[in-house]
C-alpha cells in the first residue's frame, strides 16, 4: 500500500521524508529544552528559540576565530574539523551557563510568584537575547560555514544523503539516547523527575531542588547548543530571528509531544518535521507556518495533554 | 524517660504564609521512644507545623532544635539526612515513579546500596501490598497503599524521628487499625514518633503524650490518656 501511496506522491517523497526526519531531530533538541524546564517549574521558557540563536552565533564567531569562516561566515577551507570539534563543545557550555545565569537572575526570584510572572519575564528575555543577537551580528542573514560538505553519499539512489544528513543523524541521536539513560539511571536525573512529580515529596526526600532546576535549565541549554551547532551546520544560515521561528516550531512539538515528556518532545520534534518538509514540498512554503501552527491551535483544543501527554498526573 | 534531653524541641515557633501568620509561638518537645501527637481541627495549622520541623515552610521566628542540634532555618534537603523524616499529608507520593522506585527516592541521602536493599525487604515484610505492587507506578495505588508507601518511604531514609502527617485521613476503618498498628510497633522498636492526626480518639490511643492545636496556639497538652478522658477535648475533638 506504502508503494502505490509513494507511487502516486511522486520519487521525492523519499527526500522530503530524509529532510523531515533531519529537521525533526533538530526540533526535537530544541523541543527538550522547553519540555524539560516545563516539566520541572511549569514555565514555557520563551526565551529558549532565542538561546539557540545566540547558541548559532557563538558558534559562527568561534569559526571566524578559528579561522574556518570569514567575516562574513563564508567557509575558508582550513580548520573545519578543528572548528566542529571546539563548536560542539563550547557552544552547550555556553548555551548552558546562560540559560542558568538567566534562570538565576530572572526566573529564580519569581519562583513563588503568580505563574504570569515569569512568563511574561521569559518573553522579555526572548527580546533581550534577539537585540543581543542584533548588536552581535547585525540584522541581516549571514553564511554559516559550510564545514560538513551537502556531498552525496549514495548517489544512484532515489535519496540524496548527504554528509549533512548523516552529522545531524550522527550528532542528535548519540545525545538523546544519552539524556535518556541520564534521566532514568543516575541520581541527578531520579531527582529530576522526582522533583517534576513532586516538588515538595522531593525536598522531603532530601533533594536540594534549586540545584535540580538549576540543573535542569544547564541542560535544556546544552541541547540547544548542540542543536545550534548542527543547525548551522546543516542549514549554513543564521540570523537573529532564527530562534522565533524555529523556537516556536520546536515549542509545538513540545506540545505536540506532551510538554514534560521527554519521548514525547522527541516524537513531536520528528512529527513536526515531517509535517514541515512534506506540506513545502506538496503544498508550498508559503503554507508551511500557518500549517505548523494550525496544528498546535488543534492540539490545545483537542489534546492539550498532548500525544503522550501526562496520562497519570496526580491530583490530591 | 529519663533526664536525657528531648530529641526534638520546638520553642516558641512562627510561621506562616504571605502577609497571615499561622503559628504563634508554638512549643512543644518530642523525647527520644515517644509517640506524641498533635490534634486539631481543619487549618488549626498542624501541617504548617510539621513542614516548619522538616525545613519545607520558613520559620519567622522561634527556634527548632533536633538531635542536640539547631534546624532553625536548615534547608529541608539537608534535615534529611540529620535523621529528620516525615511522611507528608496527602502521601505526596511519586505517581510516575514505581512503588519500588518511591522506596529508593526515599533511601535518596544513601549511598549504602545493600543496606538500601535490606531496608526495602523489611518494607515489603511491613506491608507485603508493597512488595506485590513494587513495580506499577505509584499514581495507579490506593489512598491506603499509598499511605503505606508514603510511610515506608519516609522510613528509607533510617530517621531518628519520624513525622507523620494525617496518616489516617480518608482511609477505610481497617485501613486505618492497620497503619496504627505499624506506628505501635514502630515506636517498639525504638522510632519517636510525631504523629498529627484528625482522627483525635486513635491518635490518642497510640500517643504518649498529645497537644491540642487551636488556630495556631497550643491550648492543651498532657498524657495521651488524660487528654482522652477529659472532658473538654472529648467534647470538642472525641465528638461527645
Ligand atoms: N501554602 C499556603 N498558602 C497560604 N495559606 C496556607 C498555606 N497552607 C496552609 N495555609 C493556611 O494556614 C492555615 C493552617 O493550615 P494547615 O497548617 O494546613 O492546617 P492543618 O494541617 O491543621 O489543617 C490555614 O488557615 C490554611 O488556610
Ligand atoms: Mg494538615
Amino acid at each position: 500500500m506504502f508503494e502505490s501511496i509513494a507511487a502516486a506522491l511522486g520519487p521525492e517523497i523519499y527526500q522530503y521524508l530524509l529532510a523531515g526526519l533531519v529537521t525533526g531531530l533538530l526540533y526535537a533538541l530544541i523541543a527538550l529544552g522547553y519540555t524539560m524546564v516545563y516539566g520541572i517549574i511549569e514555565l514555557i521558557n520563551f526565551a529558549h528559540g532565542d538561546l539557540f540563536m545566540l547558541g548559532a552565533f557563538f558558534s559562527l564567531q568561534l569559526a571566524i576565530w578559528v579561522g574556518a569562516a570569514g567575516a562574513k561566515g563564508q567557509a575558508t577551507g582550513e580548520f573545519a574539523v578543528l572548528a566542529v570539534a571546539i563548536m560542539l563543545v563550547a557552544a552547550p557550555v555556553f548555551c548552558a551557563a546562560l540559560n542558568v545565569t538567566v534562570d538565576r537572575v530572572v526566573y529564580k526570584p519569581l519562583r513563588n510568584a503568580p505563574k504570569l510572572a515569569p512568563l511574561v519575564s521569559a518573553i522579555g528575555v526572548s527580546f533581550i537575547f534577539m537585540n543581543i543577537g542584533v548588536f552581535w551580528m547585525g540584522t541581516y542573514d549571514l553564511n554559516f560555514p559550510e564545514l560538513i560538505p551537502p556531498t552525496n553519499l549514495t548517489p544512484g539512489y532515489r535519496v540524496e544523503f548527504t554528509y549533512q544528513h548523516l552529522m545531524v543523524i550522527v550528532v542528535t541521536l548519540p545525545v538523546m539516547v544519552a539524556l535518556t539513560l541520564f534521566v532514568r539511571y543516575t541520581a541527578l536525573g531520579k531527582a529530576m523527575r522526582a522533583t517534576a512529580q513532586n516538588p515538595t515529596a522531593a525536598q522531603l526526600m532530601g533533594i536540594n531542588v534549586d540545584r535540580v532546576i538549576a540543573a535542569t535549565f544547564a541542560i535544556g541549554g546544552a541541547l540547544a547548543g548542540v542543536a545550534a551547532v548542527v543547525y548551522g551546520l546543516y542549514v549554513n544560515s543564521a540570523g537573529y530571528q532564527m530562534g522565533f521561528q524555529t523556537g516556536l516550531f520546536a515549542f509545538t512539538a513540545a506540545v505536540l509531544g506532551g510538554i514534560g515528556n521527554i519521548p514525547g518532545a522527541v516524537l513531536g520534534g520528528i512529527l513536526i518535521g515531517l509535517i514541515e518538509k512534506l506540506g513545502t514540498g506538496y503544498v508550498g512554503d508559503q503554507w508551511r507556518q500557518p500549517l505548523i501552527f494550525a496544528i498546535l491551535i488543534v492540539i490545545l483544543i483537542f489534546r492539550p495533554n498532548g500525544i503522550l501527554g501526562a496520562r497519570t498526573r496526580e491530583k490530591v | 524517660m529519663s533526664t536525657a534531653p528531648p530529641l526534638l524541641v520546638v520553642d516558641n515557633l512562627e510561621a506562616g504564609y504571605g502577609q497571615i501568620n499561622v503559628l504563634h509561638r508554638l512549643s512543644l518537645t518530642v523525647n527520644q521512644g515517644e509517640i506524641v501527637t498533635i490534634i486539631g481541627a481543619n487549618g488549626a495549622g498542624k501541617t504548617t507545623t510539621l513542614m516548619c520541623i522538616s525545613g519545607v515552610v520558613k520559620t519567622r521566628a522561634g527556634n527548632i532544635t533536633f538531635d542536640g542540634q539547631s534546624i532553625t532555618g536548615v534547608p529541608a534537603h539537608s534535615v534529611v539526612r540529620l535523621g529528620l523524616s516525615q511522611s507528608p499529608e496527602g502521601r505526596k507520593i511519586f505517581p510516575r515513579l514505581t512503588v519500588r522506585e518511591n522506596l529508593e527516592m526515599g533511601a535518596f541521602t544513601r549511598r549504602d546500596h545493600d543496606g538500601m536493599r535490606a531496608d526495602i525487604q523489611k518494607a515489603y515484610t511491613m506491608f507485603p501490598i508493597l512488595e506485590k505492587r513494587q513495580s506499577q507506578p505509584g499514581g495507579l495505588l490506593s489512598g491506603g497503599e499509598q499511605q503505606m508507601l508514603a510511610i515506608a518511604r519516609a522510613l528509607m531514609s533510617r530517621p531518628k524521628l519520624l513525622l507523620l502527617d494525617e496518616p489516617s485521613l480518608g482511609l477505610a476503618p481497617q485501613i486505618v487499625v492497620q497503619i496504627f498498628d505499624v506506628i505501635r510497633e514502630l515506636n517498639k522498636q525504638g522510632m519517636s514518633v510525631l504523629l498529627v492526626e484528625q482522627n483525635a480518639r486513635m491518635a490518642l490511643k497510640v500517643a504518649h503524650r498529645g497537644y491540642v492545636l487551636e488556630t495556631g496556639r497550643i491550648t492543651f497538652t498532657d498524657k495521651a490518656d488524660v487528654l482522652l478522658h477529659d472532658p473538654r477535648i472529648r467534647q470538642a475533638y472525641l465528638g461527645e
